[in-house]
């Protein structure tokens, strides 16, 4: 806000408002207090906390026998097989440590930075394999000593991770270096294709990562999620190095080719590891919710209306696909072909978020949230109690038939030339061309004059209004063309589950989608389809952790509001922001007329 | 300044173009606005001065639809205008804001796209399938923003986020944003609050370049002096009335205004105010001194001493609250 300095002789120059933008204190400001004394020897704690990291990956981890998988017995020989003895993440940590130690000795631009990424991501491996060994073991006992015998390989590893973080600090974090430079358009399109490679086989590693979850595999969990912090270091240290904005900045300059290479990588994920049909099932379920986010986003990420009752519209959707699709329990004895059902869907569940969208006109802010909040209620309890013999009630609607073409059902193996492909596959090309769809249909709408008038009512309503923007319909609008979304999903949803209950379609959902949105990036495409993915790979992997998932994710949303509340992959404005912000400073600076001294004013002339 | 002298004098110009007729409103028991009549023509500048709680920005709000006034009718060339903000912009009328109003994560050029909203030829379905016409609309439309920003002198900042700019800079880009809806009046809300003298005589620069646009202006100012040398005409409201209405050599002389603005005996300051006439460098500023009168914008209006203090702006207090 803008503030006025009114004391006499001071008005006349009173940029105070300039700078409406003070970036808030950065969150290493403590952490470099901390590793200040540390500052004349940072090269040395920078190489212990590396090597002091390798040592840790090379202990014992657990002083009891924990099965098998990723926590081999403590007296085997286990450690000492290829690569380098370890696997899983103690190869993770290994490499991790052998980097810090390189990048210690040898000046590279941002080092500091990088390292900080590569400290934080020890930190997660060896915090969480720690806290699941110590949790799972019985105590603080199975990560230090007990019964005779010793590991302290967790508490090693940490102690590296935190040497190399405060040595980090010690020597400074340099600003992240700009990649200005402009490759031959083709060079930088065999760059931008490997990347997008690196990203399908990153996409496969994660999603194959710890295997199946369920009681036949209990350490799914748990892999998964050091994996991720393997992998949130990783992309921290790659980012801080500059590497990925200069990615993304060749993906702007080469939008086209990069959504077809995209497209084609999407596509491409059965033939990776992650080809299973189990893998396919879940990547399809995914994608559901991905489409779901990204209509969401529309509502809640351009708009700015807070919907809390969303999931309503895949239910919708769902429902009365499930109705016209010739299931036993159906309704209506109709089968009508898949493409009709998915524009039925669609447009029925528009009708009825332009019903729910309607209180925009009158409420605003909370009490528009608690409206929604009540719309997604009354749609659970309806369905729940089988209203107008439409939902099956606690019976729910099984047996919805299989999506069909040309006589191949979509759940069918198929071969494509030689290449033998798993079962679901066809499912999960539908799902990637619905996603593609949807994505399109958002940033078409975002930067056209609809979205513009979207984004100026969540920056400020009355100011959009007096722009001539009819705020009323607009927004009506951004409800309707969200859960038109929504519906389409939610017909791909109901023939690929073959059953459709008013339990998949719950609070906790609204929330996770929400949830989904706001971690990935809140009006981003690749936001919602990221904290999408994120947020649904969870609990296929953490079955484990059922009983603790909100908590987790509450615990991971005030993690990410306090240290990156952008989201995970913000807004193009927004990063542009972070970009500029010293150029800011400069920018106020030099034309707000503050070099030109306070005018006296107060003066009567003669 | 002397642009500003050359023009001073009475521009009548064309015929009326805003006309406010007998506009009142009552908020409960406060009446606001009594009675306000008020005529602006084409290619006029009219300048809208009073202490704090006047019922300048309200009666702005009642210009634009943004409040139903209780009694009294406004019209736009001859037509009366719809309760609607939105469609009396389309009618052709634009403000700006008090305290600044911008789309503050938009870029300064998305800012003035967001204005040609209302002259955009864009349905939903073509926004959503981006064809030929739609590319043609959206191009004419950033041609027409960069032009607009270039007018007001910020092209180089185009890609900037609104909310980086510079205050001075923020205030130009709301009239950049304004004019972009292709307005016949434009309503300023205190353009100069908080500049400098030079932004501001930039600014009076600015706005004789909008009207010779074609654009006819009303704004609401403190800076008499600014006010003075700016328009065609000013009118003074005091306690939602409007006192005096003429042209600023006629305002500047009646000793209601005098008395109502700095609550003085009238031969000392009345001095002051015609002592800037020479070069007006800062002649109206001195009751801007703080020893002058306590700040209390919601008393009674009985005596003038406190509404003296008409440099004391509340962004808070007057804006607007649909």
């Amino acid at each position: 806000m803008t503030t006025r300095t009114d004391s006499a002789g001071t008005r006349a120059t009173s940029p105070a408002g300039a700078r409406t933008n003070v970036p808030p204190p950065q969150p290493g400001g403590r952490l470099d207090r901390l590793a200040a004394p540390l500052a004349p020897r940072a090269t040395a704690a920078r190489v212990a906390g590396g090597v002091v990291t390798v040592v840790g990956a090379y202990l014992p981890w657990v002083t009891f026998v924990l099965n098998r998988g990723p926590y081999p017995e403590k007296a085997s020989l286990q450690f000492f097989v290829a690569p380098f003895g370890v696997t899983g993440f103690r190869l993770h940590l290994v490499l991790f440590g052998l980097a810090a130690i390189v990048l210690a000795l040898v000046a590279v631009p941002a080092r500091g930075r990088i390292l900080r990424g590569l400290a934080w991501g020890v930190i997660a491996v060896s915090v969480l394999n720690g806290l699941y060994i110590a949790v799972q073991g019985g105590g603080l006992g199975a990560i230090t000593a007990s019964d005779g015998a010793v590991a302290f390989g967790a508490i090693v590893a940490l102690v590296g991770g935190v040497l190399l973080l405060l040595g980090a600090h010690a020597g400074g974090i340099e600003p992240r270096p700009e990649w200005r430079r402009q490759l031959n358009p083709w060079v930088e399109r065999g760059v931008l294709l490997l990347a997008y490679l690196a990203l399908l086989f990153v996409v496969a590693a994660v999603l194959t990562s710890g295997g199946q979850g369920g009681a036949a595999n209990p350490f799914s969990g748990a892999v998964f999620l050091s994996f991720l912090g393997a992998l949130g270091g990783f992309f921290a240290a790659l980012h801080a190095s500059g590497l990925l904005t200069w990615i993304t900045a060749l993906s702007e300059r080469h939008r086209l080719f990069s959504v077809l290479v995209l497209l084609v990588v999407a596509l491409a994920l059965p033939l990776t590891p992650a080809g299973t049909e189990y893998w396919m099932t879940v990547a399809a379920n995914i994608g559901v919710y991905a489409a779901t986010a990204i209509g969401l986003n529309i509502v809640v990420g351009l708009a700015g209306l807070l919907d809390l009752g969303y999931v309503a519209f895949l239910g919708i959707g769902a429902i009365v696909a499930a109705n016209l699709s010739g299931a036993g329990a159906a309704r209506f004895d109709i089968a009508l072909p898949f493409p009709v059902v998915m524009i039925i869907c669609a447009v029925v569940a528009g009708i009825f978020g332009a019903i729910v969208g309607s209180p925009t006109l009158r409420v605003r802010g909370d009490y528009l949230a608690i409206v929604t909040l009540a719309f997604g209620e009354i749609f659970v309890r309806s369905a729940q109690n089988n209203i107008g013999g439409l939902t099956g009630g606690s019976n729910a609607i099984p047996g919805i038939p299989q999506v069909e073409l040309f006589g191949t059902r979509f759940s069918d193996r198929i071969a494509v030339g030689g290449l033998r492909l798993p079962a679901g596959v066809l499912y999960y090309v539908l799902i990637v061309l619905i996603v593609a769809l949807v994505m399109l249909v958002f940033s078409h709408l975002k930067e056209s004059r609809l979205g513009r008038a979207w984004i100026a009512i969540r920056e400020d309503e009355d100011a959009a209004r007096a722009m001539g923007i009819r705020t009323g319909p607009i927004k009506i609008l951004a409800f309707l063309t969200g859960a038109t979304l929504a519906g389409f999903a939610g017909a791909f949803f109901a023939h690929k589950t073959g059953t459709v209950s008013y339990e998949s379609f719950r609070f906790t959902e609204s929330v996770t989608l929400l949830a989904a949105v706001v971690l990935g990036g809140m009006g981003t495409v690749p936001g919602a389809v990221l904290g999408a993915a994120l947020l649904f790979t969870l609990p296929e992997k953490l079955r484990e952790f059922a009983d603790y998932r909100l908590l987790l994710f509450g615990i991971a949303l005030v993690l990410i509001m306090r240290f990156r509340p952008q989201g995970l992959v913000p807004d193009r404005h927004r990063r542009a922001e972070l970009a500029h912000d010293p150029a800011d400073d400069h920018l106020v600076e030099g034309t707000s007329g503050r070099d030109t001294g306070p005018t006296p004013r107060t003066e009567v002339p003669a | 300044m002397s642009t500003a002298e050359a023009v001073a004098p009475e521009r009548t110009g064309g015929s009326p173009i805003l006309v406010a007729d007998g506009v009142t409103m009552q908020f409960g028991g406060l009446r606001a606005l009594n009675d306000v009549s008020f005529a602006l023509h084409e290619g006029q500048i009219i300048g809208l001065i009073g202490p704090n709680g006047a019922g300048k920005t309200t009666f702005f709000n009642c210009l634009t639809g943004l409040y139903a006034p209780t009694a009294g009718t406004v019209s736009l060339r001859g037509a009366r205008l719809p309760q609607d903000p939105a469609r009396v912009t389309e009618k052709g009328i634009a403000r700006t804001f008090q305290n600044i109003r911008l789309f503050p994560s938009m870029t300064a050029e998305e800012n003035v796209l967001v204005g040609r909203h209302v002259r955009m030829e864009q349905s939903p379905l073509s926004s959503l399938l981006h064809g030929p016409k739609f590319r043609r609309s959206e191009a004419a439309a950033r041609e027409r923003s960069r032009e607009l920003l270039e007018f007001v002198g910020l092209a180089r900042f185009g890609d900037e986020l609104s909310r980086n700019l510079p205050y001075g800079d923020q205030r130009r880009l709301e009239i950049a944003r304004a004019l972009a809806t292709d307005p016949a009046v434009l309503l300023l809300d205190e353009p100069t609050a908080g500049m400098n003298a030079q932004e501001t005589e930039g600014t009076r620069q600015l706005i004789f370049k909008i009207r010779d646009l074609g654009v006819s202006v009303v704004v609401i100012e403190h800076d008499t002096k600014f006010i003075f040398t700016l328009c065609d005409r000013v009118l003074v409201l005091v306690q939602g009335e409007l006192l005096v209405a003429g042209t600023p050599d006629e305002v500047r002389g009646d000793p209601r205004v005098v008395e109502a603005y700095l609550g003085a005996p009238p031969e000392e300051v009345e001095a002051q105010l015609h002592g800037g006439d020479g070069d007006g460098a800062g002649a109206t500023e001195a009751p801007a001194d703080p020893v002058d009168g306590a700040r209390d914008g919601a008393g009674s209006p009985t005596t003038g001493s406190h509404i003296a203090d008409l440099h004391r702006a509340d962004p808070h207090r007057k804006d607007v609250h649909p």
